[in-house]
Order: C-alpha cells, then structure tokens, then sequence
C-alpha cells in the first residue's frame, strides 16, 4: 500500500492549467486582436487611434471622474464606519459587520433596481443627475469592499502601540494621526484598488440608473457590437495596462509606509 | 412504460378525490411520481386539472408506442434508427414556451387554443407523426443580431436561425445561407403552411426586396414583423407631438423621452426628424415614385446626413430621459417616462400591461416614416451543408410554427405579429377580431380596415374589424398598423462596411463624453493633482533619503 502523496508542485497544477486556459490564452488573443487590423496583419493604429481619438479619451476621463469620486466618497463613508466599528467594545460587532456584507447576497441587478426606485422617489427624475446617480449606485455596491479591508487593518493593531503614544505625551488625535491612520494604511490601499478599478469598467450600473453617456466598459462593448474586435481589444489592453500601473505604484506605496509588510492584498 | 401509466392513474386518481382550492399549472408538469406525493400531502391538485394530465399523459403513452412502432419499422427497412438534430438559435422570449393557465384559453369559435406543452416539444411530436422522424431541437437565444453575428463567426453552429431583416441581407451577402427547397414553396402540400399561410403583403415584400440580384425569399421564411413608434401617455402627449421623431428633442418633453439604444433604431429617427419637412411635404407625398423616394431618403447615408445624425442625436442624449434596449417598456407602465421609442411588438405588450394597472397608454406612427422591419427564419450552411434530412426538418420547423393555430399562440404568448395571414384559414383573423373587436352594445366603435394583411388585392370588406374607437391609436393598431402607416414605411437596408463603418464612429461619437467639451476647471483639476502627486514623491524622497 503505497501512501498516496503530493508533491507541492503537482498541488499546483490545477490553478496552473486554468491559469493558462482562462487568463493566458484569452490574453493571448486579445493581444494578436489588439495589434492587428481586420486583414490580420500588423498595425499599430489601433494603439495611435485611442490616443488620437477625443472620444476615447474623453470616455477615459469620465471613467476616471466617475471611479474617482466614487472611491473618494467610499472612503469618506469607509474609513469613519470601520474605525468606530473596530474600536467599539459592542460584544455583537460581528453581527454589525454581517450587516455591512449582507447586500452582497442580494441578487446585484435586484439591488440596483431598487435603487433606482428609491432615487426616484427622492429625485423625481433620474435623468437630471446623471453623473451624481452613477457615484452613488457605484457607492452603493463597491462600499462593503472598503470597509471590510480597512476594518481588519484596525482591529488587527497592536493597542499598545497606542498607549505608547499616549504615555509619550500624544492626545487623542495625535495618537490617531500619528499611529492608527499610518498603520491603516494597507486597508485603505486594498480598499481603494477593489473599488477604484471596477468601478472604471462597471457600465451595468450606468445603464440601470440611466446614465448615457459611456464609460470604459460600455465603450468597449460598443466596439464589439460594431463588429470592431481589433479596436475593442486594443481599448481593453491599454485599461489593462493603465490598472497594472495603478496596482503598481500603489503596491510601492505600500511598501513604503509600512515597511513592516502585512499587506492584506 | 405500463407501470407508469398505472401510477399516473392513480395519482390523477387520488387529485381528484382529493381536490380543494389552488389550481397551479406548474404541478402538471412536475414529475409524475411527485404529484402523486403532491395531492395527497399539499392536496392542491384540482380535478381538471388531474384529468388534463391524464389525458396528456396518455397521449403521450400512445405517442411513446407509436414511436417504438415507427422505429421498429424504421429499423427493419433502413437498418438503423432515423434521427435528426435540428439546433434552432431564436430571439429571448420570441415562441410560446407552454404552461398556460387554464383561463388563458383562446376561445375563438372556431375552437380552443391554448399552449400546453412548449412550442419546440409539440414540434418534435408533430414532426415524429407527420414524418416518423424523430427530431432533437437543441433550442437556443440570442440578445441582439450583433450578438448572434458575432456567436457565429466565433464558430457557434446552428442550423436555422431568425435575425433581422438587415442581418439577413448581411448573412445572404455573406453567402452563408442555404436556400429554401423547391418543396418548401410547394402550394399543394398541405402541412407546407407558410407558404399557403403567408401574408400576400409580407410576400410580396420577400419577394421584391433583394440583395445582390437574389430575393429576400430565396433564402428567407419570414417569422414576425411590426414597425416603429412612439408610445405615450395620452395625459401628458398630445397625439399629435407623439406623431412626431422630433418629440425626441422636443425641450418641451425634457427628460421625459426615451429611445432606443441602438444605432441603426437611433439612425432611422434622427433622419425622420431631421428630413420632417420635406418627408411631409405635399409635393413629396404626391410624387409617383413616393415610396422609392421615401426609401432612399430613409436610408441616406451620406456623410453630411451622418454629421447633422450626429449633432442630432447628441441634442436627444440632452434632452431625453435615456437610451434604453428593454428598460423603456417598464418606465413606461410605471409611469417614469411619457414617451417612449418603440418597437410594435412590445408597444402592445406595453399597453397591455399598463391596462392591467388601469393605466392607460396609447401608440403613434409618426407622419414622416416608419420603420418596417421581419425577423425570418434562415438556415445557415455552417449548419446544415449538403444534410437533406436536416434541411428537411428544418423547413418543417418553419411551417409547424406558421400553422394557424401555433401562430395565435406565438402572438398571444410574445405580443408581436406574425407575418402568417392563415391563407384560406380563418382563425388568424378570428384572433385579431377576438382580442380588439367591440362588444356587440359598444356606442363608439370604428370599422378598421386591415385586408391589405390578409388579402392579395388589399380590398375586401371581409377584413374590416369592428373596433372600440380607442383601439384605432391603441394595441390595435401597433398590432396590426393602419394602411396610412404602411403607405408611410420604409425599410431600413442593410449598410455596407464602409458605411457601417461611418455610422457605428457617428454613434460612438455620440455617447461618448468628448475630451474637447472638458470644461477648464477640470482641466485646472487635473494640473493641480499632477502638481499634488509630484510634491507628494519628492517629499517622500527627501523624508527617506
């Protein structure tokens, strides 16, 4: 009876596989997509067309814009909740922190419709605010994924780096600025890249709150639904490379003030 | 198969001694060992009911024998057993899928109709007893032609299809279509039932519509058909602004609009709205040449047409509520939205559902054109090639869903009009006089005269439905338009690359935000972040260097 064991490179092997069915071959495509024209032969005026393009550009600061502001307020929204939740002695935070997550069980599309009711209502017609309605539909679905990274960051401190700074002279908000929020930082990082990045490409939103104007995601719909594969691809590989960039330079961030690591992304 | 048959006996057996309240369909379908389970715990099965499904089950009891009969006999001749797939990719929601209540029943005079099994499983039986072929449909959907394009470069095969008339004009240039059998259009067959049921005026538009010198009709059986409109709030639309594409950009609607969010629709308005006075002029209405004039003006896409399109469109996306694909139906009846872009088909299912709210909503052709458009069936050659059997199976597939009785229940169960007229049956007319004709003591009725539909020469007093006055703006005539709204139409053609090209840019163009109308302060934003950002790593430098 030989004892069944794994080596740990064949316990990858799995991810590996769909690693490269799922993520590298359509990668793959979307590349050969991006960088020829519809003959199949090589160009690079796929890639010069965005960048000459005031339409694409345009649709890249709306998107940027929107993503913005929506991160911005989910912070504003974020960091408050999680740090009264965190620092709370309630014996029921878990449940509290359940509540935070529970819209996620509720069908999206189901959430969103609802949403547009209850703008309704306050509004009396979603078409005069645009712009305000797509941040807060954004706000409303991306806001637990600010708050749960933030609030494992501050109910992971070490409290006696706290009462160090206190024993050393520092007030309440000296203490806060000076030791939670530096240390809450990964929180906020991760935070930022889960809501800040779809909320670039999530257009269903757009659509339900009856926003009409494109972002990047109905952009690139828009390219495939005109049979324009190459220019679509190319739309997404240059998205592609402006959130490896972003992911990037917010990891050095990271690094940088905490040099301690503990990262939860 | 004897054991079955007994235990569904007994269960229907003990439903019916055990009725009370609640009939539900759903339990009809349910496993039959479930019901039995069902009736007696949840006694929620009602006699009918039960008997209904007694009898359905044995008539599948007897198609079940028929068939083993008809393979036996199929075996013994060709030595193996006939069997054909037919992969069948439709519209969403665009054929009767069965399980109707009981009181949906259509009772016309001529005889009940209702919508048992789904459409696709009675066309598999009918095929097996009419033929003594057994048939597999692998029954697909598609969202937008766009998508089902794109489904079949990818290398999704299907056998028989039903796009839009531009996207088949696009497929027949392609060449990737297989024509329609000399059998087909054979008068004297009788389960050939589109071509002894097709309307003569959809007919003759298959036949003289063509596309690189063939006929649509070669190639194309057509399915369902319907034209564009407005549909309104008759409390807060006049009918006559309704009657108008400018209603689109009228500031007097100002977001209270919607339209639809997709180019080719978008296109044809905007060239409506923008050409009103000329389209409506006298001189142009009496010109011999009207519907060839009207045709070309419609389908102009010249590049200074596509640029006043685009400055157009772009005063609509100011002005109306949104652009919408199916979301317009239900701000409609909830009534968030006055007006609404639509489609005949779901026109009527609009106000269908708003009189179920007592709400009421009416539709409008506007006076300067129509957009007439077909779905129709087409078989694909990367599906069927040289497979005569499937060819066959195919076509047949075609005619069951003309046959009268299934095209009434096509139309009742998905709101659009068939382009079937019944020929020498009756029953299609029958159901249009049974859902819009007036009761006998109406006081305000109109007579509404559709013959043009189902006759050859388009006059005949024998097509003349007698009509509440409202329906004549109402369902009725988003059903079945007026002949003054069928003067009025135009087809939309199928654009070549280069002008698909153009129009799809025009479009794009439109629904983006355009970086040059940027307004300065964010332009002064963007320059103060940058400013930030480089402050910001140059003070982390020196902190740390």
């Amino acid at each position: 009876m030989g004892r069944i064991s794994f080596s740990r490179k064949s316990l990858g092997i799995p991810y590996a596989l769909f690693l490269a069915i799922f993520v590298v071959a359509p990668l793959l495509v979307l590349i050969y997509y991006a960088f020829t024209n519809g003959q199949g032969q090589f160009t690079l005026s796929n890639l010069t067309g965005f960048f000459t393009n005031p339409n694409t550009l345009g649709t890249l600061c709306y998107s940027f814009a929107i993503s913005i502001t929506t991160t911005a307020v989910c912070l504003l929204l974020a960091y408050p909740t999680a740090y009264i939740l965190a620092k709370s002695r309630l014996k029921a935070k878990s449940v509290i922190v359940m509540i935070f997550i529970m819209p996620m069980w509720i069908n999206f599309s189901l959430r969103i419709t609802a949403l547009k009711e209850i703008l309704t209502l306050i509004e009396n017609n979603l078409a005069f605010y645009p712009f305000l309605n797509a941040v807060i539909g954004m706000t409303y679905d991306f806001l637990p994924f600010m708050i749960l990274p933030i609030y494992n960051t501050i109910v992971k401190l070490d409290e006696s780096l706290l009462e160090a700074a206190r024993d050393l002279g520092a007030d309440e908000r000296e203490a806060f600025l000076k030791v939670t929020l530096p240390l809450s930082i990964p929180g906020i990082v991760s935070g930022i890249a889960m809501v800040f990045l779809p909320a670039m490409t999530n257009y269903v939103v757009l659509d339900m709150l009856y926003n009409s104007t494109y972002i990047m995601g109905s952009l690139i719909g828009s390219y495939f639904a005109a049979y324009n594969w190459n220019g679509g691809s190319m739309i997404a590989l240059i998205l592609l490379a402006i959130i490896c960039l972003f992911t990037l330079l917010t990891r050095g961030m990271e690094e940088e003030d905490n040099p301690r690591g503990g990262a939860l992304l | 198969m004897k054991r079955e048959w007994y235990r569904t006996a007994a269960a229907a057996l003990c439903g019916a001694l055990l009725c009370t309240a609640l009939p539900d369909a759903a339990y009809a379908e349910s496993d039959k060992q479930t019901d039995a389970a069902y009736a007696e715990s949840d006694k929620q099965m009602d006699a009918g009911q039960a008997a209904g499904n007694e009898q359905t089950d044995a008539a599948q009891a007897a198609g079940n024998e028929q068939t083993d009969a008809a393979q036996t006999a199929g075996e013994e001749q060709a030595g193996a057993v006939r069997e054909v797939t037919l992969r069948v990719c439709n519209w969403e929601e665009y054929i009767d899928l069965g399980e109707w209540d009981e009181e949906e029943t259509i009772d016309l005079e001529s005889g009940d109709i209702i919508g048992v099994n789904s459409m696709v499983e009675d066309f598999e039986t009918w095929y097996l007893e009419t033929y003594g072929i057994k048939v597999n449909v692998e029954y697909s959907t598609f969202g937008t032609n766009e998508d089902l394009y794109n489904m079949l470069t990818l290398g999704d095969v299907y056998d028989i299809v039903c796009p839009s008339e531009y996207m088949i004009m696009k497929l027949m240039a392609q060449g990737q279509l297989v024509p329609l059998s000399d059998e087909f259009f054979d008068t004297s067959d009788e389960n050939n039932y589109y071509i002894n049921g097709v309307s003569p005026y959809i007919r003759s538009i298959f036949e003289e519509n063509e596309i690189n010198g063939e006929a649509w009709s070669k190639y194309a059986a057509g399915y369902m058909w319907g034209i564009t409109g407005i549909v309104y709030n008759p409390e807060l639309v006049s009918e006559e602004d309704a009657s108008s594409w400018k209603i689109l950009n009228d500031p007097a609607y100002y977001r209270q609009v919607t339209i639809k969010d997709n180019v080719r629709d978008s296109y044809f308005a905007a060239v409506g709205a923008l050409k009103s006075d000329l389209l409506t002029s006298e001189e142009f209405l009496q010109d011999a040449d009207y519907q060839k004039n009207l045709e070309r003006e419609m389908n102009d896409t010249s590049p200074e047409t596509i640029a006043l399109v685009q400055d157009y469109l772009q005063d609509v996306k100011n002005n109306a509520y949104s652009f919408e694909t199916d979301s317009g139906k239900a701000d409609m009846v909830t009534g968030k939205v006055a007006a609404n872009y639509q489609w005949s088909g779901d026109a009527v299912y609009t106000m269908d559902q708003a009189d179920e709210d007592d709400f009421t909503l009416a539709f409008a052709v506007p006076e300067e054109s129509t957009n007439i458009y077909f779905d129709g069936w087409v078989m694909l050659k990367s599906g069927i090639g040289e497979d005569a059997a499937k060819q066959h199976a195919a076509e047949a597939f075609i005619n069951f869903t003309s046959r009268p009785d299934n095209v009434i229940r096509n139309m009742y169960y998905i709101g659009y009009t068939s382009v079937i007229s019944g020929g020498e049956d009756e029953r299609i007319f029958e159901y249009a006089d049974w859902c819009y004709g007036a009761e006998e003591d109406e006081e305000d009725a109109v007579d509404y005269d559709i013959g043009y539909f189902f006759t050859e020469d388009g006059n005949s007093g024998d097509y003349v439905i007698t009509a509440p006055a409202d329906q004549a703006d109402r369902q009725l005539s988003a059903q079945y338009p007026s002949q003054e709204a069928i003067a009025r139409s135009a087809i939309m053609v199928y654009f070549d690359d280069a002008q698909n090209e153009a129009i799809n840019q025009m479009w794009i163009g439109v629904r983006c935000f355009n970086i040059y109308d940027m307004p300065v302060w964010a332009w002064a934003l963007i320059v103060l972040a940058a400013a930030a950002a480089v402050m910001l790593v140059r003070m982390k430098r020196k902190k740390h260097g």
